[in-house]
């Protein structure tokens, strides 16, 4: 089963947000954007733990946008949820709650929070205000508290104390694992544990020194107290009963020297998360729930970046519906781009904030129209440096090493730090496009986008950037015949979607553009040429019009375009940055401004 | 894992089924599963003990087990045996009619997404109103004093459900009629009964996806008295046990189909018991008749069952009794005669394990007369009742019996009539509001006991208290507030009921103290030691030149007559029958005449 859809009205940050979701959901977003109140606005509908006080809300957690407007207001989230057809035990409990019948099978979970049903005149105060939780489109068909008991959300809240949750028995995760296996021990088991207990604690008893010391307390106590009031005292292990040594087992690390409170925040986090994990699988096992909600709020709390990957891979591959795995959702908020970088691409939940609207607003790649195949190629390239894309408020898609390592060297020298304006350069590693203005478009993520791209002439045939330009624009602009249009037609066409495109390729563009000289201290610095070639460069210095373009490309090829481009880069000016650059730097500003 | 919260009451009680290889074998079915049921063979004890051994054993919440069953009292004893297996009505167990099935688990939560053609939220046309859209539109149809029968009309919708089938225009006045007076009940916003039933076969034949949702929630359904149960819940049941994977635990009896004339066919149980995926369970020992009144009933059937009596040593009374002064000297007779030496003949013997049968609620009065008239008090349970039993009198009255003493021995269960106050609801209410009326109830509750009260006072603190706010805020229960109503007004002084005590209104199949007046429709399902039969003249039963369906049908209603009886059977005629056009002298019943000489063949008179 899955969440495949999550709307909430006047709460929080939230006015009106509306999103679909993916296998699992990953929030992501900048600070204060609502990561939170997202999970808070799921967990009025799904988590047990909250209390009737909890649910009955206040005014402060209305959307602010209301201002005045409050109270009358009405608060709504709901889930959809899906794909829980093969699950009989999952239909039962949605039984009630089918909003489509699909396929797939749709059920909705709502709650309301709103003025008193038989109110007359309008609210005074919230104790005019009554909650309800229902199934379907009916407000009758009321959810019970079992329905949460038995599909429950589990919020990890963010920068837990993982070290003191672990230490308190009551709460601990350890906890059922340890009673787990003190049940599991048969009567031989247990009395052959209980005499090597026993026997350790006389051999303990009986050393001298421990007695030594034991008669040393015993006669301190009798100076004092009168050997009628002192009773004698021993020294031993306490206790020596079975069940309770068990419950006094704990968890160590670095081969048992230390306990965990001595371990780092990052492995407390880490071990307390495995035993959480662990703690689900039993649950599921005993029949105790049929469905877990796991949401871990910003997971890369305290880890290593590397560990984090590991981590939520672990948590975010789990849900991919395999028979052993526990029946499990997981959601995730996280600003971290290494998490980001190997969530499933469809998962992905982005939250950002609208200012016209005063409110937080939502896109996903749920409902992006990516294909499969498309979905192969962005979860294989997004890497961590691309995994910014997601928190990014403008993306400049390039071809590859030597754009990202250039583009922002001329947005600096023009004066358009991308740090600052919350733009990213993403490399696609190539000329594919496509999947990335699907999963940036307006049916993704909705993050303004511009590309940069060479023209790439072939001879007597149309340069490649046509076909490349026309399966982008197919996207965006679904209506035209490009079919009739000739290169340059389709480039004219496609710059008003932010899409630039130079005259040759990136290099040649650059030599051409004043940048001849420093290119070749550059190719100087970096090849050991014969003095025939380093003549050759020179001579296309002092003419450009003698460029043999082929082979300039060989040369910078033999660096590497990532290297060369990244030794050029703080050797730029704005003076030398290419038209069809600027353009685009032009655009993309204005799109996130 | 079977789930803590279910009794394992029903382990001690399945014991008992040792000696039974028929009860046995339904008892540890393991797929569909018919039990073919003879009178008193302990049929409704298997299906309690097999329901209960399934969500003990088989099914955990939230899936759970539906049993549908013929009516609303055989819904209250289903459950009352229940919960003496400490199982209650849960949100994992449907124990009700067709027509609370179809209301709950089909219409309401997929009706709209089906796009059926029914007003939302549905609304129960009371009696009263849908009896006067059906005047209305036969009238407008075929004018005043038309000869079309409402009860036909019944029949013929309940019967063919495909309108568009050559058998629904084979009726056409009866279809017309019929398609008018929905089409009134729609203008009104409203839905009838049948809707329900018709509907619900509708949803579940047309809508794949339903198929699923219902095996998620009961991947078991339990089907009680399926003879009486029509062609509609065959098609549903068929539906969902062959193409939706519920399993099937159905029970019944075709020798006791009497339900024709609603549409109802005992065929449909023989043929679903013949299909090869059922096993087919014939329960042989009858538990309830002494030897002689098993084998006499077997004659006036006229097939034979190979029933076996389980008390072979018992005594029987079968008597052919001539009376003069035709059905009012038959009541006379019993009253005077029959009744007092039956009460002296066995020690402890009570008026409470007498009933006189008879065929309509026009003989009931008569015999009414004379139970007055001798000073005996009575329950009566016919269509001149003067309410309908339905799910909220049930309740009432089971509440009645645990004011006036059952809460005592905890019979019927508090938690029992606190479950299903809940179910009253359209829909589930809050927690906290649920327990918040729990609690009121039980206060009420606690507070009206008394072991001697007249049921008046009762029943009006219940409606103050509580009923009449549920009834005014529930428009489904309006066709159920009318039979309130007639209970109130029964109830009141000067009214029918007036004398009736909270025990009595509480008891069910009457008090000891009361005698038992039933049609032989209502006698289904009920034992008693001597059964008095009145009216067996031709002309009433069987009615005269009876069609041979009709008259196979009204030889299955003289043999349930038969089969209540524990000891003794009396058989009242006169040799005419009274109409309006005068005395008919057309002899005794031809069954009387059968039975005789069968039972002098076999040396058995």
């Amino acid at each position: 089963m899955r969440i495949s859809r999550v709307r909430i009205v006047n709460f929080a940050n939230f006015s009106n947000l509306d999103v679909q979701t993916g296998d699992s959901i990953v929030v992501v977003g900048e600070n204060k954007v609502g990561k939170s109140n997202f999970l808070r606005a799921i967990q009025l509908i799904l988590d047990p733990a909250l209390s009737e006080r909890d649910r009955q809300l206040g005014l402060d957690q209305f959307w602010d946008g209301l201002g005045e407007e409050k109270l009358g207001a009405t608060v709504e989230v709901s889930v959809e949820l899906t794909d829980f057809t093969d699950d009989p035990r999952l239909m039962a409990h949605l039984n009630d709650c089918i909003v489509d019948p699909g396929p797939p099978m749709v059920a909705r979970l709502t709650y309301r929070f709103q003025p008193k049903a038989g109110l007359e005149g309008d609210p005074e105060s919230l104790a005019d205000y009554e909650y309800v939780i229902f199934g379907g489109d009916d407000p009758d068909m009321v959810i019970g508290a079992s329905l949460r008991r038995m599909l429950p959300l589990d919020v990890q809240v963010a920068l837990r104390d993982a070290e003191k949750d672990l230490s308190n028995w009551r709460n601990s995760p350890l906890r059922p694992l340890i009673e787990e296996l003190a049940t599991s021990l048969d009567e031989e088991a247990r009395s052959e544990i209980q005499e090597q207990v026993n026997a350790a604690q006389t051999e303990l008893v009986g050393r001298a020194e421990v007695v030594a010391t034991a008669t040393r307390i015993s006669d301190r106590l009798s100076a004092i107290a009168g050997t009628q009031h002192a009773t004698p005292v021993a020294l031993g292990l306490a206790p020596t009963r079975l069940d309770a040594l068990l419950r006094s087992l704990r968890l160590l690390i670095d081969n048992t020297t230390r306990g965990i409170a001595d371990a780092s925040l990052g492995t407390a986090n880490l071990v307390f998360l495995a035993l959480k994990s662990l703690e689900l699988d039993r649950l599921v096992a005993d029949g105790e729930r049929d469905h877990t909600f796991f949401a871990i709020e910003e997971p890369e709390a305290h880890l290593h970046p590397h560990v984090q990957r590991l981590v939520y891979r672990y948590f975010l591959d789990g849900t991919d519906g395999d028979e052993d795995e526990p029946p499990l959702t997981t959601i995730l908020t996280t600003h971290s781009p290494h998490i980001a970088s190997v969530t499933p691409i469809r998962s992905v939940v982005l939250l950002r904030h609208d200012p016209t609207a005063g409110a937080t607003v939502g896109v996903s790649t749920a409902a992006a129209p990516l294909t499969t195949r498309d979905e192969g190629d962005l979860q294989r390239y997004i890497d961590v440096s691309r995994g910014e894309m997601f928190f990014a408020r403008g993306v400049i898609l390039v071809e590859g090493d030597a754009e990202r390592f250039l583009v922002p060297a001329f947005a600096e020298a023009l004066d358009m730090p991308l740090d600052m304006l919350g733009i990213t350069v993403c490399s696609v590693a190539g000329t594919n496009f496509t999947p990335y203005v699907k999963l940036l478009g307006s049916r993704g993520l909705s993050i303004p986008h511009v590309i940069i791209t060479d023209r790439d002439p072939n001879g007597t045939h149309p340069p490649f950037v046509r076909r490349r330009l026309i399966s982008a624009l197919e996207i965006v602009d679904e209506d035209v015949d490009f079919d009739a249009m000739d290169a340059d037609e389709v480039i004219e066409h496609a710059e008003p979607f932010g899409y630039f495109v130079n005259g040759d390729t990136l290099e040649l563009e650059l030599w051409r553009g004043g940048l001849a000289q420093r290119m070749q201290r550059v190719m100087l610095r970096e090849l050991s040429l014969v003095q025939a070639a380093r003549n050759r460069i020179q001579g296309w210095v002092d003419d450009p019009a003698t460029l043999e373009p082929d082979r300039l490309l060989g040369y910078i090829e033999r660096i590497g375009k990532g290297r060369f481009a990244q030794a050029l880069a703080p050797r730029v000016t704005a003076a030398a940055c290419p038209d069809y650059i600027r353009r685009a730097l032009e655009h993309i500003r204005d799109a996130v401004a | 894992m079977p789930s803590r919260s279910i009794s394992a009451a029903y382990l001690g009680q399945a014991a008992d089924l040792a000696g039974n290889p028929g009860q046995l074998a339904a008892y540890d079915s393991t797929g569909h599963c018919v039990v073919l049921a003879g009178p008193g063979s302990g049929k409704t004890k298997t299906l309690v003990l097999k329901l209960a051994r399934i969500l003990a054993e088989d099914v955990r919440s939230p899936r759970g087990a539906a049993c549908i069953t013929y009516s609303q009292e055989c819904a209250r004893e289903l459950t009352r045996r229940l919960e003496g297996l400490g199982l209650r009505e849960a949100s994992n167990l449907f124990i009700g009619t067709v027509h609370g099935f179809c209301l709950r688990h089909l219409l309401m939560p997929y009706g709209r997404l089906a796009d059926l053609p029914l007003p939302f939220p549905l609304t129960m046309a009371t009696q009263r109103q849908s009896e006067a859209l059906l005047k209305r539109s036969g009238d407008r149809l075929f004018g005043v004093n038309h000869p079309w029968k409402s009860i036909d009309l019944g029949r013929h919708r309940r019967s063919v459900l495909d309108r568009t089938a050559d058998d629904w225009e084979a009726e056409a006045e009866l279809a017309a009629w019929t398609e008018a007076y929905e089409a009134e009940l729609r203008r009104t916003g409203l839905i009838d009964f049948d809707d329900l039933i018709v509907f619900g076969q509708r949803l579940i034949a047309e809508h794949d996806w339903v198929l699923p949702l219902v095996q998620a929630k009961f991947p078991v359904l339990a089907v009680d008295e399926y003879q009486d149960l029509g062609v509609a819940l065959d098609r549903i049941v068929r539906r969902l046990a062959f193409e939706g994977d519920v399993r099937l635990f159905a029970v019944g009896d075709p020798d006791q189909s009497i339900y024709g004339f609603t549409g109802a066919d005992g065929g449909l149980l023989t043929d679903l018991a013949e299909r090869g995926d059922v096993e087919r369970v014939q329960l042989q020992l009858n538990y309830r008749s002494a030897a002689r009144i098993v084998s006499a009933s077997e004659m006036a059937l006229g097939e034979t069952r190979g029933y076996q009596a389980s008390d072979q040593a018992r005594q029987a009374v079968i008597a052919f009794v001539p009376c003069d002064g035709g059905l009012a000297g038959q009541a006379a007779h019993a009253v005077a005669e029959i009744i007092p030496v039956a009460l002296a003949s066995k020690p402890g013997r009570s008026l409470g394990d007498i009933a006189v049968l008879y065929k309509d609620f026009r003989a009931g009065n008569i015999v009414a007369d004379a139970a007055t008239a001798a000073g005996y008090d009575y329950v009566r349970v016919d269509t001149a009742a003067p309410y309908r039993k339905v799910a909220l009198t049930s309740w009432i009255e089971d509440c009645a019996a645990w004011c006036a003493g059952g809460w005592r021995e905890a019979r019927p269960q508090l938690r029992g009539l606190l479950d299903r106050w809940h179910g009253f609801r359209r829909t589930r209410v809050r927690d906290q509001q649920a327990r918040d009326e729990a609690r009121r109830l039980t206060a009420l509750l606690w507070s009206l006991r008394d072991d001697e009260a007249p049921a008046r006072g009762f029943v009006a603190a219940m409606r103050a208290g509580l009923l009449d706010a549920l009834m005014a805020t529930e428009p489904g229960l309006a066709d159920q507030r009318e039979q309130v109503d007639r209970m109130t007004e029964a109830l009141a002084v000067g009214g029918a009921l007036a004398e009736v005590d909270m025990a009595s209104l509480g008891g069910r199949d009457g008090s000891p103290l009361h005698l038992n007046l039933l049609t032989l429709h209502s006698a289904k399902g009920c034992e008693y030691d001597v059964v008095i039969m009145v009216g067996l003249d031709l002309g009433s039963l069987p009615w005269h030149n009876e069609s041979p369906t009709k008259l196979r049908e009204s030889r299955r209603l003289f043999y349930v007559g038969l089969t209540r009886a524990r000891d003794e059977v009396h058989m009242l005629y006169s040799g005419f029958v009274d109409t309006p056009r005068g005395r008919m002298y057309r002899g005794r019943s031809p069954f009387l005449d059968e039975l005789e000489q069968r039972m002098a063949e076999a040396g058995t008179a």
